[in-house]
């Protein structure tokens, strides 16, 4: 047994191992399941448009707003369907009885969303490198921003998924009612000082990270890009911590 | 004798809807306001153990409390009370140190059907720390033995029940557990697969593997088992071997037999030394007796004595049916 397993079950670098193993298997899954598609795919086509069409927009803002809210909608989409669907499907009980601990489960979950919004995110990263070849790009700070961006709007996703529900449709409906609030406050493809409201939302500091990346500078100052690292680090601890909780607190009751 | 698993005062108890609202409020006294009616004793003060390398089976009607059970066993449903001991741990304290030298296959569970066989147990593989070399050695190996290897890379969803089944099974025993769970393992299973399952179960029993296995069914139970602890509403009303069920139910030993006149006088009958009561089934007698050759011998020197003709004569000897119905009915042995 000693030499078959590898590792001590408990230890935190076994449980990170295991938790990458919940990731290959979220991503192999999920990545075409038609909520995760509608989420992740199409809202931010779509919304893109609405908000674009018929307007005068800075190309910074453009590449500045898709990018937010594709990394927004496309790392929020895995996290909130895994629980109910694998509730569903009757195999979370399979997972829960595996030598993990819940957290290993959620970060795997997290894993997953951080992926996936990062793939997704450099789309429109790439299509402005093309279109507007003139910016002259910090990638460090935009690379940075959108890994930052995407665990911050990944662990808040986890708490989407809390409500102890086999029902993927009713998380996507909770879902949609806060994710499009944060939208529509958030400075998408307009300067951050238009948007009152914009300042609660975690979007803004991302859109700024990349405004300050294509080269304008930061709406909050001097140290801004240092500010929005710090608000969305905060951010994520608090969501993951707040996802940590509330699962701990409703799992069994998806059993039950 | 060591044991594998101690389970001491074991309950579980869920509320109903209106007993969580009066819980959520945090009304004055949730005790005093919750009636026993708000609260399903699911499994209630069940006490057992398990002999290391035993087959233990846990034998219940349908919602008598053995697939709840099985859930504390193996970390999916806290208990309410009670204390689970697991190879000498506390599991409630170690449950993922435990969690790693069990395995289980749950009844309600599913394999990961959009991943393919292969890929189902490289994961279960990787979630329990097995080393890559090994797991894929693992993995073709019981895949070969549980004669899903050809379908190894189809996608789950396209297996059939059998095969899913056998597959949890593979994923159960992935990292070598030296204590497996099953709950309800045949059931739903055509013969063919039920048979496979069966003997699987037997051959990992003779490696010396600990197993629990939960079950409706007393064939599956009485051919696999060496103890079986039979639990009723939550309860646990009767526990031994197989053999020593039957033999509470000794007086269950009966003939039956048609007479082709179809009449006897039971009350001339009933007087005889081994006879200990007659009921009249259809067109035959069931003579309970208080041993079958003695029994035998009374009935066909009366027959003979009264000019009576046998039109055929059968031996009952009771079956762990009739012990389960028995103790299901009673309430406990």
């Amino acid at each position: 047994m000693q030499e078959f397993i590898s590792d001590s079950p408990t230890s935190l670098i076994t449980q990170l191992k295991r938790s990458f193993a919940i990731m290959k298997k979220d991503l192999r899954i999920y990545y075409n399941k038609g909520p995760v598609i509608i989420q992740g795919i199409l809202f931010p086509v779509m919304l893109f448009f609405a908000f674009t069409i018929g307007r005068n927009i800075a190309p910074v803002y453009i590449i500045s707003g898709l990018m937010a809210m594709v990394l927004f909608l496309t790392s929020t989409s895995i996290g909130p369907v895994v629980f109910p669907w694998e509730t569903r499907q009757m195999t979370l009980e399979r997972l829960i009885t595996c030598p993990v601990s819940i957290k290993t489960i959620l970060l795997g979950n997290l894993w997953s969303s951080l992926v996936f919004g990062c793939v997704f995110s450099t789309i429109p990263l790439i299509l402005g490198m093309i279109l507007f070849f003139e910016f002259q790009m910090n990638y460090f700070l935009i690379i940075m921003g959108i890994i930052i961006a995407a665990l911050a709007f990944s662990s808040f996703s986890l708490i989407l998924s809390v409500p102890p529900t086999d029902m993927p449709a009713n998380t996507m409906i909770l879902t949609i009612l806060v994710k499009f609030p944060i939208i529509f406050i958030s400075p998408l493809f307009m300067p951050v000082s238009f948007a009152p409201l914009a300042i609660v939302s975690p979007l803004t500091y991302f859109i700024d990270i990349i405004n300050i990346g294509l080269g304008i500078e930061s709406s909050f100052g001097y140290l801004g890009f240092f500010f929005d690292f710090i608000i969305l680090m905060v951010f994520s601890l608090l969501s993951l911590f707040a996802a940590f909780f509330l699962h701990e607190k409703t799992i069994t009751r998806r059993f039950s | 004798m060591t044991n594998a698993i101690e389970v001491d005062n074991l309950s579980k108890h869920f509320h109903t809807p209106k007993a969580k609202k009066l819980f959520l409020a945090k009304q004055k006294s949730f005790e005093q306001k919750a009636t026993k009616r708000d609260v399903i004793r699911a499994v209630d003060n069940v006490s057992f153990h398990v002999v290391k390398g035993e087959i233990f089976g846990l034998l219940g009607p349908n919602g008598a409390g053995k697939t709840t059970t099985i859930r504390m066993l193996t970390g999916v449903l806290k208990p309410t009370a009670g204390k689970i001991t697991i190879l000498g741990r506390d599991f409630l304290k170690n449950r993922i140190v435990i969690q790693q030298i069990i395995g289980n296959v749950p009844e309600m569970a599913n394999a990961y059907l959009d991943l393919s066989g292969f890929q189902n147990l490289e994961l279960i593989g990787e979630l329990y720390g097995v080393k890559k070399t090994e797991r894929i050695k693992q993995a073709e190996y019981l895949l070969k033995k549980f004669g899903i290897f050809e379908s190894r890379n189809l996608k789950a969803k396209k297996y059939s029940k059998g095969m899913r089944q056998r597959l949890l099974l593979c994923m159960a025993l992935m990292s070598n557990p030296k204590v497996l769970f099953l709950d309800e393992p045949t059931s739903g299973l055509d013969v063919q697969s039920s048979i496979i399952i069966k003997n699987l179960i037997r051959e990992y029993h003779k490696t010396g593997m600990t197993i629990v296995l939960t079950t409706h069914n007393m064939d599956v139970a009485n051919e696999l088992c060496d103890r079986i602890g039979i639990i009723n509403k939550g309860k646990l009303v009767g526990l031994d071997t197989p053999e020593n069920l039957l033999k509470l139910m000794q007086e269950y030993l009966a003939l039956d037999v048609s007479f082709e006149n179809n009449y006897i006088n039971e009350k001339e009958m009933i007087i005889l030394p081994y006879v200990k009561k007659i009921s009249k089934i259809g067109k035959k007698y069931r003579i309970i007796v208080s041993s079958l050759n003695d029994g035998l011998c009374d009935i066909v020197e009366y027959a003979k004595s009264n000019n009576l003709k046998i039109d055929k004569i059968n031996t009952y000897e009771p079956h762990l049916q009739d012990v389960f119905i028995q103790i299901i009915n009673v309430g406990g042995v």
